[in-house]
């Protein structure tokens, strides 16, 4: 299995916090998973980590809707952030709005982070892709 | 004796009357006649002995030869020549001169007869010029004379007369001839009256009328006529005959021209004015006049504003006239309102041009306006709809957004579960998920009930609507979240006047009431207890509820598009669920109404809640 350092998950339903967890259980072996339940607070927290010299997460999951800071609020903040490392944000959404979808790719252009777009409910083989491959184009 | 003669005669010669002189050979002056004196002012004494040409020194060679010339024994007589006096001033003389005779029949010398011709001269010249000028005046003017003699049935025509009648100038006309050349109708009728009338009564006439010339052309002229009366008895009459065709023709053309554009100003579908420097209307097409007529009142010409308009507005007019004529920069396309005195109301497209006149001078102006008030209304109106469509359209984007997201999460939240139970083994875990699964069951019928909520409200077309007394209304609610208030150490301030009534949903205001107060509650600041100020303001379309809280607020620069959005909660509060806001919303545009929300961060937030009055 994959290892992977750390791992972000940015959302308020705690379903789908378990369910995120229980895939990424089953595919890589990460020694810390960290949720936040809203932009805000995540935001913060890698804040944190770069004040403080500590490793940034390797991979975040994002949920567009969560109160105080919303997913797309979350990104507009973190790609002014100037980071060299590239950190793989998947978005997670149960939404099937195309403006949703176009948004996303708007947002990569915009920064060399890559970003994925994961439609609810999650599969394995798709967090598995995502996560796994190293030079996976997003 | 030979003295005696001579003095004999020059004694006879004194008295003749006329001014004749003697000359003797030499042409010396040897008698002159008194009569010389008299007219040409020269003393007679002074000049006996004195050289004929030297007394009379401007005399023409033509008279002094002729006068030299009466020596051989000719008769000669020159006419008219000039006399100068001293002081250059002349008169006309005509000279004769004849040959001397003594009684031997021997020529001693020349008679010379001076004859002041001055006067008839005068008369003449002046008759000359007379006639001159009066030729050129009725060749310029075109205008010809004729002469009708009773007796001898003879009618004269001057050359202009004949060249206006376009006939040649030995054409002899006749009375009945002359007549036959006015246009048949109206001229040929006139003209015969009046001849008649004139021959009958001596009666003058002066009249403008149309003639068919000899080469068939159609012409105005001003014929005249005066009988001529000799001892009381008619003998004739003579007139003037003057061709006006071009005067009359320009006149028609530019009444025409006038009428054209009249009738054009008229019906023009705006109205149209000329004012005064006193901003008197001297020009009005019936479009303005329709529009300023006042009940009573039929005149608008040499009236202004103040006539038509209610005090304020004509103020405004008249000042207004003034700075364009004074300033001479026009006022274009203005929108303005326009209270009449009746009080009736109109929005005006006012343009006002300053008229430059030929002097360079503004006295007036020229003005156009439209009466766009329907236009206005119609705006309005669309305005109107749009605002209502684009207000649907939001929320059928928002209602879309809810199933997208909040059906869809919860179902897929069930689709993940169930795939998770399916492959599980571990007992506890498909218990840990079956729970999840509970859970997300409730969550999903809550969602489907808060969803069905708003249908309804979305849908009731026949919401029913009743006065209801706010300040009663909100006082009820208040004893009923007295448990919750109470336990806060919430305090009410109820500034509703007891005669505020608005027109609504009873449920409704009783959902927004009790839900907006509880919010307050539930959002307040941890150092204060939360105050909670309810007070009312009237305007045209809406009443307006009020809600005023000292709680943590909202920060409306981040959230200001979201707060009535549904399941938004913009706080780190457990409890909230931000479903209130979404239907309370909608309950508030199923009555028509609309709300708005300020706040600053750690002061309070205020709800401002619109009740419409109109539908």
């Amino acid at each position: 299995m994959k290892k992977i350092n750390s791992i972000y998950i940015i959302d308020d339903d705690p379903i789908t916090v378990f369910g995120i967890k229980k895939v990424l259980s089953t595919i890589v072996l990460c020694d810390s998973i960290t949720t936040h339940i809203n932009g805000k607070l995540a935001l913060d927290g890698i804040n944190n980590l770069i004040s403080e010299n500590k490793n940034l997460p390797d991979v975040i999951f994002l949920d567009i809707n969560m109160p105080v800071m919303d997913g797309w609020e979350f990104l507009d903040e973190f790609i002014k952030i100037p980071l060299e490392k590239k950190i793989k944000i998947n978005i997670v959404t149960s939404s099937i709005d195309p403006y949703d979808k176009k948004k996303t790719n708007s947002y990569k252009k915009k920064t060399h982070h890559p970003i994925f777009y994961i439609n609810k409910p999650i599969q394995k083989t798709e967090v598995e892709e995502i996560t796994t491959k190293t030079h996976l184009k997003p | 004796m030979q003295k005696n003669k001579t003095h004999t005669n020059s004694y006879l010669i004194k008295q003749l009357p006329d001014a004749v002189v003697f000359l003797n050979r030499k042409m010396e002056i040897i008698y002159a006649s008194d009569k010389l004196s008299t007219d040409f002012e020269l003393s007679t004494s002074n000049v006996i002995g004195e050289n004929f040409f030297t007394t009379f020194p401007y005399l023409s060679t033509q008279c002094q030869n002729a006068i030299r010339d009466s020596i051989t024994g000719k008769n000669y007589k020159v006419k008219k020549e000039y006399y100068f006096n001293n002081d250059e001033s002349y008169k006309w003389v005509e000279w004769s001169s004849a040959p001397w005779y003594d009684e031997d029949e021997n020529i001693i010398g020349v008679i010379v007869k001076l004859e002041n011709v001055d006067d008839t001269t005068n008369i003449e010249l002046e008759l000359k010029k007379t006639k001159d000028l009066l030729e050129e005046t009725a060749t310029t003017g075109k205008i010809g004379t004729w002469e009708y003699k009773i007796k001898e049935d003879i009618l004269k025509w001057s050359n202009m007369t004949k060249q206006i009648h376009g006939v040649s100038n030995n054409y002899k006309p006749s009375i009945q001839t002359a007549i036959k050349f006015y246009k048949r109708g109206y001229s040929r009728k006139t003209i015969k009256e009046k001849v008649q009338n004139s021959l009958k009564d001596g009666k003058p006439w002066s009249e403008k009328l149309q003639i068919i010339t000899a080469d068939g052309r159609e012409i105005w002229i001003i014929a005249s006529g005066k009988p001529i009366f000799k001892k009381d008895k008619l003998i004739g009459i003579f007139g003037t005959f003057n061709d006006v065709n071009d005067i009359v023709n320009s006149e028609i053309k530019i009444k025409k021209s006038e009428e054209l554009l009249r009738t054009l100003i008229d019906h023009l579908p705006i109205n149209v004015f000329i004012k005064d420097i006193n901003s008197k209307k001297i020009v009005s097409n019936k479009h303005d006049t329709i529009f300023s007529k006042v009940l009573g009142s039929d005149e608008v010409i040499g009236k202004n504003d103040f006539h038509f308009c209610d005090e304020e507005t004509a103020k405004k007019n008249v000042k207004e006239d003034r700075e364009v004529i004074n300033s001479r920069i026009p006022v274009l396309a203005k929108e303005k309102l326009i209270i009449k005195k009746d009080g009736t109301k109109s929005i005006m497209l006012t343009s006002k041009i300053p008229l430059i006149e030929n002097n360079g001078e503004v006295n007036k102006l020229v003005g156009f306006s439209v009466d766009i008030t329907d236009i206005k209304e119609k705006e309005k109106e669309l305005k109107k709809l749009i605002n209502v469509t684009s207000l649907q359209n939001e929320r059928l984007i928002n209602f879309a957004h809810i199933i997208s997201h909040n059906l869809r999460s919860q179902t897929a939240n069930f689709s993940m579960l169930l795939d998770f139970l399916v492959k599980e083994t571990n007992e506890i875990e498909k218990k840990s998920i079956t729970n999840m699964l509970i859970s997300t069951s409730e969550k999903l019928l809550d969602t489907l009930q808060t969803l069905n909520e708003v249908v309804i409200i979305n849908t009731n077309v026949t919401l029913e609507k009743k006065p209801i007394c706010l300040s009663n209304k909100i006082s009820s609610i208040e004893k009923e979240l007295f448990p919750l208030l109470n336990s806060n150490k919430a305090i009410i301030i109820n500034e509703v006047p007891k005669s505020v009534y608005i027109n609504v949903s009873e449920n409704y205001l009783d959902d927004i009431l009790k839900n907006m107060i509880e919010n307050s509650v539930k959002y307040k600041h941890k150092d204060r207890s939360p105050i909670i100020k309810l007070s009312t303001k009237k305007n045209e379309d809406y009443i307006t509820l009020n809600i005023e809280d000292n709680g943590i607020g909202i920060d409306l620069k981040k959230y200001g598009d979201k707060i009535f959005g549904m399941h938004k909660t913009f706080h780190n509060n457990n409890d909230t669920k931000g479903i209130d806001l979404y239907i309370i919303k909608n309950q508030i545009e199923a009555m028509n109404g609309k709300i708005t929300v300020s706040s600053i961060v750690n002061e309070g937030t205020i709800f401002n809640i619109y009740f419409n009055e109109k539908d």
